[in-house]
């Protein structure tokens, strides 16, 4: 497997958008499932009421990988996730996240080589303001 | 909660540790939340069967974790950015202690860096990463 061309073929990629409706329920049970204590997280009549920080990073499109894309293994893993947090999410919110591929490189450790690709998604409300980028990095071991 | 403020924070400080629930009653909650449908988080057995020793709590969970820990550290914060390696599964049922120390700090946006981490009983690190958080006052 070539990663340079995988890279340089693939790298920014744009292959799906998808959208997402946002509810005061969903909020709550995340918030609350992880611990969040604060009330403008757990608190419906709070003045500044919003999700929790990483609240976007349950938000999946309708592909994980382009159509297109090489498979490199036969299975993969979830090997983490980042979420930066550019805007408050609220309730009724309408997101829509488009995904990229965002970066592909390799690491090697004691189980071998493992190819990273990082599958971003940016989600921007019904105002058209980004409000948070989630890049999931995902291992696959060819 | 009195907030924390930028001035009150110094370099290598601990955030006081804090004990979560990865019970299965509270995991079925978030799942619920988050539409995930895999019998991996929910189901002890149809864990087992696909070969991990019991149902595992989702790496998005324990983000909202880690990020809960902050909150509670740091009432009124804001989490700018947080990145968390899912190193190791952390079991369903479990009693994990989370934890995180301030590894740098910038004046200039009144922002700190914090490393974080999840253990489980056997102190052996589950899930890590690194969160920047803007600081009041």
């Amino acid at each position: 497997m070539d990663l340079a061309a995988l890279k340089r073929d693939w790298t920014g990629f744009e292959f799906d958008t998808a959208e997402f409706e946002v509810t005061e329920q969903q909020m709550l049970d995340f918030a609350i499932s992880c611990g969040e204590t604060e009330a403008r997280f757990t608190d419906p009549s709070h003045e500044d009421f919003r999700a929790p920080t990483t609240f976007t990073a349950k938000f999946s499109g309708r592909r994980m990988l382009p159509e297109e894309f090489p498979q490199l293994s036969r299975r993969g893993f979830d090997a983490g996730k980042c979420v930066e947090a550019l805007a408050p999410v609220r309730a009724g919110d309408r997101l829509t996240g488009t995904s990229t591929i965002h970066d592909i490189f390799e690491k090697t450790g004691r189980s071998g080589t493992m190819i990273f690709i990082v599958h971003r998604m940016e989600f921007r409300n019904q105002s058209d303001e980004v409000v948070s980028i989630v890049d999931w990095r995902m291992v696959q071991q060819p | 909660m009195s907030a924390r403020s930028f001035d009150d924070v110094s370099f290598g400080d601990d955030l006081e540790e804090m004990k979560t629930d990865v019970s299965l009653d509270r995991i079925k909650r978030f799942t619920g939340a988050a539409g995930m449908t895999f019998e991996r988080f929910t189901n002890h057995e149809a864990a087992r069967k696909e070969g991990l020793p019991g149902a595992i709590v989702p790496g998005i969970m324990s983000q909202g974790i880690l990020a809960a820990m902050i909150h509670r550290w740091a009432p009124g914060s804001t989490i700018v950015k947080i990145d968390t390696v899912f190193r190791a599964p952390l079991l369903v049922d479990s009693d994990p202690v989370c934890r995180g120390v301030v590894t740098d700090m910038n004046k200039a946006d009144r922002t700190v860096e914090v490393d974080l981490t999840i253990v489980n009983e056997a102190n052996e690190t589950r899930v890590l990463g690194t969160a920047t958080v803007r600081l009041e006052g």
